[in-house]
């Protein structure tokens, strides 16, 4: 079953256009990568999916739902069910660990007892117990990367949407949280969309690799194939 | 049909800053036409004909050109130097700089009178043919322009602080490698900021355009007073309006030339990455003389003024009668510039919120709009007010004091909104994002995670509301239904025929009114945000 599909979707800011009839479809399971220099359009991807730009002509549907089409968006990011980790974590500041993890629990108006539960089961998968009460300010990289994480899993989207999420962090912990990513994967069998313009970086996470140039995918295949592939060039 | 909540809302505020702002502007032109009941551009072609319009006409634009002028050629270097170098006390400096903007500016005229007047203190000090010298300064165009000056010097200052706040370090780094700080400011700093630069001259031009209390005071002719004359002397609505007509098409003409070649100019803000960091000129030897310099141009035009005022009111006497006869109004004061500032809060933050997100195509008009209400003179505003609900079912508003609150509403909202705007571009949009993935609605979103995030400008705002709302004269003046006046217009009254003493206790009951309450919040808003740093 498609968790995402993007039909012909293009989107240009201005005369400058980003994405070019882009097509792409994910399964349940995958860990797809997009890689691509910086500037290729792969935020935009991203955010097309979750919602926050609409796309000037195509469609993007959501588990066989059409949720944008033709520079409309039919479904707002709030009832899209995508988990998404930001490149800069966005954790609000001005909350603690524990409530920025509850905070779409409330949302959903999920009842005190049970929101407890489901937090304490996040901080515990992605080892932050102990950390509960402290702001974002007070963690490490590390740590405030786990914490966006477990954010965007609190509500166990079947998507979760993933924006350069180790970026910041120094070469010794990226190589770490690359492992802790998929066994996080591996265990709670979500979706997962993986975008970085570093080529170790893709081939530690994916399942399967789409290379992206100027706004238009020119490669799509397993691990194997893209490492192939690139040895080529 | 996503976006509802959000959209409803803030079109309901864009409708309410229109209906507040324009349309009495509106219903003031319309009935500018109108008369007899027919329409008739009388009132305007006596306005033409009138050899008299073109000498006030001439008198504004020498008055709003010369302050302009100094504003820029003292506040933009004063602005490097408390922004940007090592000098002691910048900040205190800053603060005493922009003291005079937040009295009521007539208040800084009679200060002046105090000193400078034909029976002032220099009189007393060096007799008669010196104080007749400095009298006849004071009561002419130099009068008038020393005294704005004096008012709008913090206006370049602090937008030259703040923009070069937000140009990227790296640049300037960069520009160091290879020049010294001189150059660096001539070929870097300043051009980057010259927006802001340019923004600061067309404020002070057209603040200094519309301005009535100060002219009016020192007896020069120009287009507000006598539009104001014409309206409270004689209750020739048509002409006044008349009058006011071209207050609002030079308004329009400049702000419509900020539009062209300003805005498409703007550089981007720093990178968030390189917040908190930036590079400091260090004064070296000029240090001393530099504070010295400073410390002489802060004494001469902010402390002397109000300790003239502090000798002349000296004796309980004085204080007792002032508050005899002005307590009610130092109440209502301090009553409607609360609830004033609070409301501006209010929707200043929306139409911020609105200007930063673009949320609403046309957005960039709804900020011009606030910015030509706050630029048009007092007078024009309260014109239209009165011309708006004047009538015989809208007494609700026009015979109480809503309509001194329209009109802080209708001027201000500019400063509010564009303080929530400032605030919003230093927050990373995926803050809001992140709760919208995470389900949140509109109205979760902006409770629990932007205006939490946005308490310093609310703060910030409400104090820039309150200080603004009681410094307020042009407005209130016309249109305070009786019993209602505030402090600034009890003033002005009574000055027709009460003693120096007790105009200058008022004054400094006036001036302690606007800087305690400031001061004190200054303070907590300052004990706040160290306490979040820490
Ligand atoms: N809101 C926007 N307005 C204008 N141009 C944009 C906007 N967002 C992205 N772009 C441009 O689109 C291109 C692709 O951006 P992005 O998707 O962020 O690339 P990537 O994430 O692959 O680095 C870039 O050239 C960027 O400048
Ligand atoms: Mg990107």
């Amino acid at each position: 079953m498609m968790i995402v599909t993007m039909d012909d979707v293009s989107k240009a800011y201005k005369t400058t256009t980003i994405l070019d009839k882009l097509s792409l479809g994910i399964k349940e399971g995958e860990r797809v990568v997009l890689l691509g220099p910086s500037g290729c359009g792969k935020t935009t991807t991203l955010r097309l999916i979750a919602g926050f730009v609409a796309p000037d002509s195509g469609t993007v549907s959501i588990a066989g739902e059409s949720v944008s089409r033709d520079g409309q968006i039919i479904k707002p990011p709030e009832e899209r069910k995508v988990g998404m980790v930001f490149q800069d974590f966005a954790l609000w500041p001005h909350l603690s660990v524990k409530e920025n993890i509850e905070f779409g629990l409330k949302a959903k108006g999920i009842a005190k007892a049970k929101r407890e539960e489901q937090v304490r089961k996040m901080l515990v998968v992605v080892d932050m117990d102990g950390y509960a009460d402290r702001k974002p300010a007070e963690l490490s990289g590390g740590q405030q990367q786990r914490t966006a994480l477990a954010r965007a899993l609190a509500l166990q989207p079947k998507l979760l949407l993933m924006d350069e999420p180790l970026f910041s962090l120094d070469q010794e912990l990226n190589s770490r949280l690359r492992r802790e990513i998929v066994l996080l994967q591996e265990k709670l069998g979500f979706t997962m969309l993986y975008v970085t313009h570093n080529r170790d970086e893709a081939f530690a996470i994916a399942t399967r690799i789409v290379m992206m140039q100027k706004g238009r995918l020119e490669f799509d295949g397993s691990v194997a194939e893209a490492e192939y592939r690139l040895r080529q060039v | 049909m996503p976006q509802l909540q959000r959209q409803v809302f803030l079109g309901s505020i864009v409708v309410l800053l229109l209906i507040v702002g324009l349309l009495p502007l509106l219903s003031m032109l319309f009935k500018s036409m109108i008369i007899d009941g027919h329409f008739s551009l009388e009132a305007y072609r006596g306005l033409l004909a009138s050899r008299h319009q073109w000498v006030l006409m001439r008198h504004s634009l020498a008055l709003s050109s010369w302050v302009t002028l100094l504003t820029l050629l003292v506040g933009v270097p004063l602005g490097v130097i408390l922004g940007k170098t090592d000098l002691p006390l910048r900040r205190t400096f800053a603060v005493l700089f922009v003291t005079p903007l937040l009295i009521p500016s007539y208040i800084v005229a009679v200060s002046w009178f105090d000193l400078l007047g034909s029976e002032g203190l220099l009189a007393d000090l060096l007799g008669n043919p010196v104080a007749q010298m400095t009298n006849s300064f004071l009561f002419s165009l130099s009068g008038c322009v020393a005294v704005l000056f004096t008012i709008f010097l913090p206006i370049p200052m602090l937008l030259t602080m703040i923009f070069l706040r937000t140009i990227d370090p790296s640049l300037e780094e960069a520009g160091r490698l290879v020049s010294g700080w001189f150059g660096v400011l001539k070929g870097i700093s300043i051009p980057l900021i010259l927006p802001a630069v340019l923004l600061a001259a067309m404020l002070v031009f057209l603040l200094s355009f519309g301005e009535f209390s100060v002219p009016a005071y020192l007896r020069y002719d120009v287009f507000p007073v006598e539009s104001f004359t014409q309206f409270s002397a004689f209750y020739h609505f048509q002409a006044a309006t008349a009058a006011a007509v071209p207050l609002v098409a030079v308004t329009l003409l400049l702000l419509l030339a900020e539009a062209l070649f300003l805005q498409e100019k703007t550089y981007p803000l720093r990178p968030s990455a390189t917040i908190g960091r930036s590079m400091t000129i260090a004064l070296g030897p000029y240090r001393k003389g530099v504070f010295v310099l400073i410390t002489l141009l802060g004494f001469v035009i902010v402390i002397l003024p109000i300790v003239v005022l502090l000798i002349e009111s000296a004796g309980m006497d004085a204080y007792r009668e002032a508050l005899d006869r002005a307590g009610g109004s130092l109440l209502h004061s301090l009553y409607y510039a609360a609830l004033g500032a609070t409301l501006l809060t209010f929707v200043g933050f929306f139409v911020g919120y609105l200007i930063h997100h673009r949320t609403v195509r046309y957005w960039r008009m709804i900020d011009s709009v606030t910015i030509f209400l706050f630029a048009l003179p007092g007078t024009v505003i309260g014109i239209g007010l009165i011309s708006l609900w004047n009538t015989p079912w809208t007494n609700f508003v026009y015979a109480t004091p809503m309509i001194i609150i329209l009109g802080y509403l209708a001027k201000y909202t500019a400063l509010t909104s564009r303080i929530t705007a400032a605030q919003l571009a230093q927050i990373s949009p995926s803050m809001e994002e992140a709760a919208q993935v995470a389900g949140a609605g509109w109205f979760r979103r902006m409770v629990l995670i932007v205006i939490p995030l946005s308490w310093r400008a609310l703060l910030a705002g409400w104090i820039v509301g309150y200080l603004f709302s009681l410094r307020d004269t042009e407005i209130t003046m016309l249109v305070y239904p009786p019993g209602y006046e505030t402090l600034p217009v009890r003033i002005y009254t009574l000055m027709a025929n009460g003693s120096p003493q007790l105009i200058a206790a008022l004054c400094i009951i006036m001036i302690s009114a606007t800087l305690l309450p400031a001061a004190l919040l200054w303070m907590l808003y300052h004990t706040m945000t160290t306490k979040e740093i820490k």
